[in-house]
């Protein structure tokens, strides 16, 4: 009976979330020694296209400081274009990072030790991003400290009844939140760094660092239920975040806008994305960190059945979306679902977002598809352009054609805001390179614990 | 000055017994160290529960507690905005910025207590450094420690020790 239930297990759950066998200190060579090894080719390639990205990211930013944003395309109506776009798609992706970290580790998913560590890395560089942009469409941002509510000698405050105001509070407590749950994970693992390394300057730097952690049985104690209450914090935190910056549209009156499915809609959105982002960017690097036997094809698997999910929940989002516009009868409603959007001049890009977001992920449904690695790279990218398509679809489509036809003008994006958008990702890239090359991709020290968690269960059911 | 009696064990329930019994032999100063939590250790040890949690209430209560009064008083009060003859203080709107500060004070009293206050930390020397070996334990090994102030205890202390099964035992000293 127990050997038949083991099997029908077996069968049910096929692949490994660690292949072959390892003791501790086999994963640690696997899992830290890249840290040693000189750049590789490949790396320091990829690098300088990054700085230079970065380089036009820079350029784009001076031209907005020196000339202001009229060097954008943005006009009225379309107030808002990239900038936002840009923000909500950044921030969004930032999201599945915190999925992974948080929500996985209170449902006690094993397969999240192996891509949190990457994820909550990705989760920070796409915060640091998307806040670039709200920040450079304030026009004068160097006033965007006007945010915060501090006593001036204008002695007024913030009008905390706008949701652009609720945005800053969010983005910020978020990013802060992000950044203290990454670093007190990577303690542990820097001290990991600072014990293995051979030199003295590295052992220096990591024990810097790692602020003189010495795994004590006292600091355990302490360390399991902080970082258990960080991830308690950080989950509800998420869907806070983009449930907010879904406000910023939908307590305007701007039909497409004014919708009460907006903020579920948009946090499976921003999990979604963000998914695909994670996947887009691990599956080159557990290649060339040679990290496949921790990044298995059952984390992948897992990855994509969450990107169908939540695709699914968008594919409800848009549907109930035209639903509504047509249901309540509203003239302005029918006409942004039905005229701008899928007829307008930008329905090149609503089509698209429909193939990328609802079309690709149906592919999903399908083993070989979550198990083909290349099949699954090019179906993440293509979901990342389909949810930047979406907020494209979203900001610009509802603002070009508002309730007057007088006001009515097309928008067209400059060469500033596709450098701004293009160095964003450059930059982003950047950093992610530095991470990869510098901080261990994989977390060391929760594998390790898996490892031994996994062997005992193995153990034990041999036993039984 | 302080002394550490060190020893070093290959598995993780092998270090865990040998604290258990250590502790249940009356022997003081004991800590364990680890490259991962190790599953048993606050038991053997008998550690108090963690305060952890009634840091992070407070901070959490405090910080909604404060964005709430701070946006009802700058809103309400002391620079009160006349939109459309709408209430200055609002109690819905204020409920999401009452949240994140709530959750922004709670993740900070967590982790700056958890770092300074309940691990001590930063600390660049620590005893345990002395030894060489002792490298392995944030890497694939599991020590016991017992800590203290006289020399004559130790050559026992470090017999005790053996008697556990630690595959390697030493005594280092603090540097003055």
């Amino acid at each position: 009976m127990a050997e038949s239930a083991l099997q029908a297990r077996r069968e049910l759950d096929p692949l490994p979330l660690i292949e072959g066998r390892h003791d501790d200190g086999t994963l640690n060579k696997t899992l830290l020694d890249y840290v040693w090894q000189r750049p590789q080719p490949g790396w320091l390639t990829l690098f300088f296209i990054g700085m230079g990205g970065t380089g036009l990211l820079l350029a784009g930013i001076a031209v907005t400081l020196a000339k202001g944003i009229g060097m954008w395309g943005n006009n009225i109506p379309v107030a808002w274009a990239f900038g936002i776009i840009n923000f909500v798609w950044w921030i969004g992706i930032g999201h599945a990072g915190t999925l992974i970290s948080a929500i996985l580790l209170l449902f006690q998913q094993k397969w999240r030790t192996s891509i949190n560590r990457f994820a909550e890395a990705m989760t920070l560089f796409a915060v640091m991003q998307a806040g670039l942009f709200p920040v450079l469409h304030l026009g004068r941002p160097w006033f965007a400290y006007w945010l915060f509510p501090y006593p001036s000698t204008n002695s007024i405050w913030p009008q905390f009844k706008s949701p652009l105001m609720w945005d800053v509070f969010a983005v910020s407590t978020y990013f802060t939140t992000s950044l203290l749950f990454w670093y007190l994970g990577l303690i542990p693992d820097l001290a990991s760094l600072r014990d293995a390394s051979a030199k003295r300057s590295t052992r220096f730097i990591y024990g810097v660092f790692a602020i003189g952690w010495r795994g004590s049985a006292r600091h355990w104690h302490h360390y399991k239920i902080a970082y258990l209450l960080l991830a308690g914090l950080a989950t509800p935190l998420v869907l806070s975040v983009h449930t907010i910056v879904s406000w910023d549209f939908a307590l305007s009156i701007l039909p497409g806008w004014h919708t009460t499915i907006f903020p579920p809609y948009f946090v499976a959105g921003a999990v979604f994305s963000g998914f695909a982002m994670v996947l887009t960017l691990m599956v080159p690097a557990r290649r060339f960190l040679k990290l496949k036997h921790v990044i298995t094809l059952r984390h992948l698997e897992a990855m994509s059945k969450v990107m169908l999910l939540t695709g699914l929940i968008v594919a409800y989002g848009y549907l109930m979306e035209h639903f509504i516009a047509w249901y309540s009868g509203d003239e302005f409603e029918s006409h942004v679902f039905f005229q701008t959007r899928a007829r307008g001049p930008y329905r090149g890009i609503y089509y698209l977002m429909i193939f990328c977001n609802i079309v690709v992920p149906q592919s999903f449904w399908f083993p070989w598809a979550r198990r083909n690695v290349f099949y699954l790279w090019i179906a993440s990218v293509l979901i990342n352009v389909g949810m930047w398509c979406e907020r494209f679809v979203i900001v610009v489509t509802s603002l070009h054609q508002d309730f007057i036809p007088a006001n009515w003008a097309m928008y067209y994006p400059t060469w500033v805001d596709f450098s701004l958008l293009f160095g964003t990702i450059a930059f982003f890239g950047t950093l992610f390179l530095l991470f990869l090359k510098y901080l261990p991709a994989v977390a060391a020290t929760e594998l390790k614990e898996l490892r031994h968690e996994l062997e005992h269960e193995w153990l034990e059911g041999a036993k039984r | 000055m302080k002394r550490y009696v060190l020893g070093e064990f290959g598995e993780p329930e092998d270090c865990v017994e040998a604290l258990r019994k250590l502790h249940e032999a009356g022997v003081q100063g004991l800590d364990a160290y680890s490259p991962y939590p190790l599953h048993g250790s606050d038991e053997a040890l008998e550690l108090p529960r963690s305060k952890v949690p009634l840091v992070a209430l407070t901070g959490g209560v405090f910080g909604a507690l404060g964005g709430y009064v701070m946006q009802a008083w700058m809103n309400g009060v002391d620079f009160a905005i006349n939109v459309g003859n709408r209430p200055p203080h609002g109690f819905w709107t204020n409920i999401p910025i009452t949240f994140e500060s709530g959750v922004l004070l709670s993740v900070l009293s967590i982790f700056f207590s958890a770092i300074f206050y309940f691990f001590a930390l930063p600390r660049p020397y620590h005893p345990v450094f002395e030894s060489e070996q002792f490298r392995t334990a944030s890497l694939d090994a599991f020590w016991v420690s017992i800590e203290t102030e006289e020399e004559e205890p130790v050559a026992d202390l470090e017999e005790k020790l053996r008697s556990t099964g630690a595959r390697r035992v030493h005594t280092v000293v603090e540097s003055a």
